[in-house]
């Protein structure tokens, strides 16, 4: 990481530590079971912000394994899934802008990804990437835990917080869109990518300066500092998300990282990559989906 | 239905230079529903300089949590497209906004005012609006989607007999509700099951109205062709439930299943299905050039 990025990640660390998370749990019981009881969140973040998740907590009286989802690229996220419920003190995070999370900030979509781009310090990503650091912190200081292991899944928001706060003992990235940002949004017109094409296209002055402020949040210039086992999904082909694309990422990576390549049959995909984390957390993988009798 | 004719669309466009291309014209449209509630969408049309109109029309219609299409990349294939925001998604949600979760199992005890009644209204009232359009083929029109968008693909088929010439359904849900329910812990379908743990008392209640909303029920009134696909792992729409209702189409009909998947129901492979399925019916002529 240059000097420059380093020095911005730092001060956002310190901004961060200026406001105290005072965290609130308001007990869900519509979304709470024999097996498990799940909250609803509220914490502070960099803004000030309050930000938003779901956290669930085996109802078993032993530690429970830690498990971080960070928001997908959208405006909702799902309740923590039924069966992660019952195996992981899990928190499904939601960041500014979002449903749940969505005063005084409402994010649009498509629009989200361009919101502030001409500048590191204004790019709404800084925010996003505080909220999820924030929810890192929340996780690591619950009881339930009793300092056991902690996984980490999402897109790069994932990587990014592993990076940033290094105790988690497994990360699992897929779908990633800030690596590699404007080289991918240049072999393609799906969205999100597309609304960075829409920005330059309105605004080709801006390239220069939209290119500098996505150095900040590229994950390949923060995933040394990564100490945990990493997963990487990719899919086939030489393109944004294949193997060959992710070789850069996966080279940088600190502690051990690897690539699964995705079968795009998503019940296999999904039921292996449970497994690795839960192999990774010391728990049981669970299967969600039935074989038709 | 009866009762949203009676509401004039007062349909609106308003063009997005942002998100436009040399190829394609991108609007913001609006347009009345069931209740008087105003409905969002995305409008994507090819140029006219680039292709002459013409053209089929085409429904993009979303999934449950996932944000409304804006299908460019349709209308860069030739459609005159529409990606629809029912009430309650983001942009069509000022007058109704039950959240997700929520959407499921609002009023999900009065078919009269069940969240889906007017959701389906909205997503059928589409069809409407590309009837406005003079650029529009009213004799080529389809509606495609997956997940919800599946769902409301058989049923704004169903509705708007008159109007659409062919759908493409991929993971129906919102067919069989009550034993997709039993057969799994994922969302949404979870939120049945969560409603009714809290208020068992309430289930008879459920039962009838979602008779009322079961894509099992819409399908056999639909004439025009279908195409559907199922993932047989599907944990979100259980694949009993999407042969369910396959088994009650009626008309031309295709059925893809796809061993190993779950609510992806093989889109790494169908979407050139869908593609060809589409054209085959609705004959686009795709614009010249990039995006």
């Amino acid at each position: 990481m240059s000097q420059g990025i380093d020095a911005f990640w730092n001060a956002l660390d310190d901004d961060l530590a200026r406001y105290p998370m005072k965290a609130e749990l308001e007990p869900l019981p519509q979304h709470s079971t024999a097996a498990s009881t799940t909250y609803g969140v509220r914490l502070t973040s960099v803004g000030p912000y309050r930000i938003s998740g779901y956290y669930s907590v085996p109802n078993a009286p032993q530690p429970a394994p830690g498990l971080l989802i960070t928001p997908r690229y959208g405006s909702v996220n799902n309740v923590p899934d039924y069966y992660d419920r019952e195996r992981y003190a899990v928190l499904q995070l939601i960041h500014r802008g979002q449903r749940r999370a969505d005063r005084p900030f409402a994010a649009a979509y498509p629009g989200l990804l361009t919101v502030g781009i001409d500048s590191p310090e204004t790019y709404i990503y800084r925010g996003i990437v505080a909220d999820c650091l924030r929810g890192a912190e929340f996780l690591r200081s619950r009881p339930e835990l009793d300092g056991g292991p902690v996984g980490i899944q999402g897109d790069d928001l994932a990587l990014l917080t592993a990076a940033r706060r290094p105790a988690f003992t497994a990360v699992l990235a897929s779908e990633l869109v800030l690596y590699r940002l404007l080289e991918a949004s240049e072999r393609t017109t799906a969205y999100p990518w597309e609304e960075l094409n829409d920005y330059l296209r309105t605004a080709p002055e801006s390239r220069p300066a939209v290119a500098n402020t996505l150095g900040y949040f590229d994950p390949i210039h923060h995933v040394s500092s990564i100490r945990s086992r990493t997963m990487l999904t990719a899919i086939d082909g030489n393109g944004p998300r294949g193997e060959a694309w992710l070789d850069p990422l996966r080279a940088t990576c600190g502690g051990s990282c690897a690539t699964y390549r995705l079968t795009h049959k998503g019940a296999i995909d999904h039921d292996w990559l449970d497994a690795w984390m839960a192999g990774q957390l010391g728990t049981e993988p669970r299967s969600r989906f039935r074989v038709l009798g | 239905m009866a009762a949203a004719e009676r509401i004039p669309l007062n349909p609106s466009t308003a063009p997005v230079p942002l998100r436009s291309t040399s190829t394609v014209d991108v609007f913001e449209i609006g347009y009345d529903s069931l209740d008087n509630v105003r409905v969002a969408g995305w409008y994507c049309a090819p140029k006219q300089a680039h292709l002459a109109p013409p053209y089929p029309g085409l429904l993009i219609v979303p999934g449950y949590i996932a944000e409304p299409t804006l299908p460019k990349s349709w209308a860069q294939l030739g459609y005159a497209t529409v990606g629809v925001a029912p009430r309650g998604k983001l942009r069509s949600n000022r007058q109704y906004n039950p959240g997700y979760p929520g959407l499921l199992i609002d009023n999900i005890v009065d078919r009269n005012t069940y969240a889906y009644r007017g959701f389906y209204v909205d997503a059928a009232r589409a069809v409407d609006f590309l009837f406005t359009r003079p650029e529009v083929d009213r004799a080529r029109i389809g509606v495609h989607g997956s997940s919800q968008g599946g769902a409301l693909t058989i049923t704004t088929a169903a509705l708007r007999p008159d109007a659409i010439r062919c759908g493409a359904a991929g993971a129906p849900y919102l067919c069989g509700f009550m034993d997709a329910a039993a057969l799994t812990h994922s969302y949404p379908y979870e939120e049945i099951n969560e409603y009714l743990r809290r208020y068992p008392d309430r289930e008879p209640a459920v039962r009838e109205t979602l008779n009322y909303f079961d894509g099992i029920n819409f399908a056999p009134r639909i004439r025009c062709p279908m195409q559907v696909n199922l993932g047989l792992q599907d944990d979100v729409c259980p694949p009993e439930t999407g042969f369910a209702m396959y088994d009650a189409l009626t008309g031309p009909k295709t059925l893809h299943t796809y061993d190993g998947c779950g609510h992806d129901a093989g889109a790494y492979w169908e979407a050139a299905r869908v593609e060809a399925f589409l054209a085959e019916h609705l004959e686009p002529a795709s614009v010249a050039g990039g995006a």
